[in-house]
């Protein structure tokens, strides 16, 4: 929004990735990608499959490797090698599209797993720390349960709940709500809403259009690579620069 | 309601299938098994008791190939031991009882022949009064081809058995002189078989851990907060488990048996031991064992790496997100699901095992193979001893494979049923 602009130069991003770039053999998927995260700035990234929009929220914390460019995350280069990412990534929550929760474990030991393994905090802690998540997304009535008792919408808002117990500092979101029925897809949204009306930083790749225009502070529409156009999603949805926006977003406003 | 009516009635009745009653035997087979299977949920004597009690279509076809059976028996020379023998009128009953089955199957067979598509409907046989009476002469001839069972083979096989451990000398007769073998040379055949036992059972357990720690090597890789020394060791263990696995698959157990206990006696000798301390030190069976240690540590490592790679990459790259280590992410979250995955290669190499041991016997390890051998020398009779010897061994591997799907299964019981006992399942999680 137009504050943060503003303050842009006075508060540090918490998360500025520079001359980012990836490729799969032979296909450039990012190609120099900067993206500024403000802390407590909701940064939803939309675009068609293939863009490498994905590539980008994974590449944020490391789980592809980036070929070249910087990632700084209290100032440290996420990207630099030998950065011990185990202890940044303990500040940097994801969620999944297929959730991947781990199935030999029930709902509340998802939860638990990482805080009492990193030694966060005591198992007791952790326990109760976890429960109060788990309560936040409306999930008390499962805390025992398998995992692969759960449905979709469960599934993913356990998932949620799990990176939120390392307390983390922001929220990578990989098309949270890409698996999910279409009746269930609320229910993730509606966790996700309130997370941002908390003020949780969020960077979330979604085709869910509706909640980058009414939820998110910018949206970001990457086409073959680059960050094509970005802006306020007043300025990106009310009136798009480039004709690429302008076509992507009919299509979607069609359905 | 008509529906479902209707599709009892067809499940009762020949006439609604296109089978016919003079299809195979094996069909037939079929036939019974499926409806054997039917009632699962009364457990398995509920589902026998079902099958007995129950009107069958192919009931005439069914037991007229037992009336074969038990006829041919009674055609078979009685034993010394046959209880029958005395009572020779009731043999004859029974054989014209089963005479007089075959004939009301033919019968029955007549009238499919001539009601091909309406059978159901229209022959006696298909219908009630008669069909009652083929239950109960079909419990009639089941019974009477079991006592022929019992009075020709069981009692025969007693009687030889009774023969030939009172024999003084081996016996001709190829049975006899196998059941003769097996009788003197019982204390052989019971060392021979707790030393295959011993070197499967231990050879399997001390692989497991072995197989347990090259897998990790080789699993594990280089990953980005790892320092020099780390990586530099990581890459030595990746490629000492790789090459490991290559050497040890590539050759046979045999060889590795031999190169395995000259290796040892020449190492000990080069120490200045004599060779009397030697061979008590160096053991053949110890020899033996290493093998297959060393042997099996291979096969389970690949199997343990097939199962840890077939977990679901989601659920690493998860554990990672939360800041977990490579190895941290492994221990508590990859690996336990990937050793289900692995449970029934792993149990599989016991088995090997207990048939592989047998080429230990070329450095010689009193093993049940060896033993074999030791009483084919003193007889002369190989093939008589290596039957009895692929019989031991045959024993050996279907209680290995009852006991270890037995114990597969209460392994994955308490993961199944994992439910609302949190504070338990969080301790687990917590160790």
């Amino acid at each position: 929004m137009a504050s943060v602009e503003a303050n842009a130069h006075a508060v540090e991003p918490l998360v500025r990735v520079e001359a980012l770039r990836k490729s799969f053999g032979q296909l450039e998927v990012l190609k120099n990608i900067n993206l500024d995260v403000m802390p407590g700035e909701v940064v939803t990234i939309i675009g068609a499959s293939g863009s490498g929009k994905s590539t980008l929220l994974r590449c944020i914390n490391l789980l592809e490797t980036p070929d070249s460019g910087h990632i700084w995350f209290h100032g440290e280069d996420l990207a630099a090698d030998r950065v011990n990412i185990n202890k940044l990534r303990e500040s940097i929550g994801m969620v999944f599209q297929s959730f991947n929760l781990f199935n030999n474990m029930n709902v509340l030991e998802n939860c638990t797993l990482a805080p009492v393994t990193l030694k966060k905090c005591s198992k007791a802690e952790a326990e109760e720390r976890a429960l109060g998540h788990l309560a936040a997304v409306g999930l008390s009535d499962f805390v025992g349960a398998p995992v692969t008792s759960l449905s979709g919408g469960q599934k993913q808002r356990v998932a949620i709940a799990r990176a939120l117990c390392m307390n983390p500092e922001i929220m990578l979101f990989d098309e949270p709500t890409s698996a999910l029925d279409p009746e269930i897809v609320g229910e993730v949204l509606n966790v996700m809403h309130d997370l941002a009306a908390e003020g949780m930083t969020m960077v979330v790749v979604t085709h869910e259009m509706a909640f980058a225009r009414t939820v998110s502070d910018r949206v970001v529409f990457m086409d073959k690579g680059v960050i094509a156009e970005e802006g306020t999603p007043a300025q990106l949805f009310g009136n798009p620069q480039l004709p690429r926006t302008r076509e992507f977003l009919a299509r979607y406003l069609e359905d | 309601m008509d529906r479902v009516q209707r599709a009892h009635a067809g499940l009762r009745s020949a006439g609604d299938y296109p089978m016919s009653d003079n299809s195979t035997k094996a069909a037939a087979a079929e036939v019974v098994a499926a409806e054997q299977k039917a009632p699962a949920s009364s457990g398995r004597l509920g589902s026998f008791v079902h099958f007995v009690t129950g009107d069958h279509r192919y009931v005439l076809l069914a037991t007229s190939t037992v009336a074969l059976l038990g006829m041919w028996l009674s055609a078979q020379q009685r034993s010394a031991m046959s209880f029958l023998a005395p009572l020779f009128v009731v043999e004859l009953v029974m054989y014209y009882a089963l005479v007089a089955w075959l004939l009301l199957s033919a019968a029955g067979l007549v009238t499919k022949l001539m009601h091909w598509h309406d059978y159901a409907q229209k022959s006696p046989f298909a219908r009630d009064p008669l069909r009652t009476i083929e239950r109960y002469g079909s419990y009639l001839v089941v019974l009477i081809t079991c006592v022929l069972f019992v009075d020709r083979l069981v009692m025969g096989f007693v009687s030889v058995t009774m023969r030939a451990i009172a024999a003084d000398s081996i016996p001709e007769d190829g049975l006899a002189a196998a059941l003769y073998m097996l009788y003197e040379g019982r204390d052989l055949f019971i060392t021979g078989i707790v030393t295959t036992v011993e070197l499967a059972v231990f050879g399997t357990s001390i692989a497991f851990f072995l197989a347990l720690l090259m897998a990790a090597l080789r699993i594990l890789k280089v990953d980005r907060p790892d320092n020099d020394f780390v990586r530099f060791l990581k890459a030595l263990g990746a490629g000492f488990a790789k090459a490991y696995s290559t050497v040890i698959r590539g050759t046979p157990m045999m060889v590795q048996a031999l190169i395995i206990y000259n290796a040892g006696f020449a190492a000990l000798r080069g120490m200045g031991l004599t060779v009397t301390e030697i061979n008590g030190l160096w053991s053949t069976f110890i020899a033996g064992l290493v093998t297959v240690s060393l042997n099996s540590t291979a096969y389970m490592m690949e199997v343990l790496r097939g199962g840890i790679e077939s977990v679901d990459p989601g659920q690493m790259e998860a554990a990672r997100s939360l800041g977990l280590s490579q190895w941290q992410a492994m221990l508590r979250v990859v690996f336990p699901q990937g050793i289900k995955f692995a449970v029934p290669g792993l149990s599989n190499e016991l088995v090997i095992n207990i048939k592989d041991s047998s080429v230990l016997s070329i450095i010689g390890v009193v093993e049940l193979m060896f033993e074999a051998r030791s009483v084919a020398g003193i007889y002369y009779r190989n093939l008589e001893v290596y039957l009895v010897a692929a019989f031991c061994y045959l024993i050996l591997t279907m209680v290995a494979t009852w006991l270890l799907n037995h114990l597969s299964r209460r392994l994955d019981a308490p993961r199944m049923s994992t439910t609302s006992d949190s504070t338990n399942a969080a301790g687990v999680a917590n160790d």
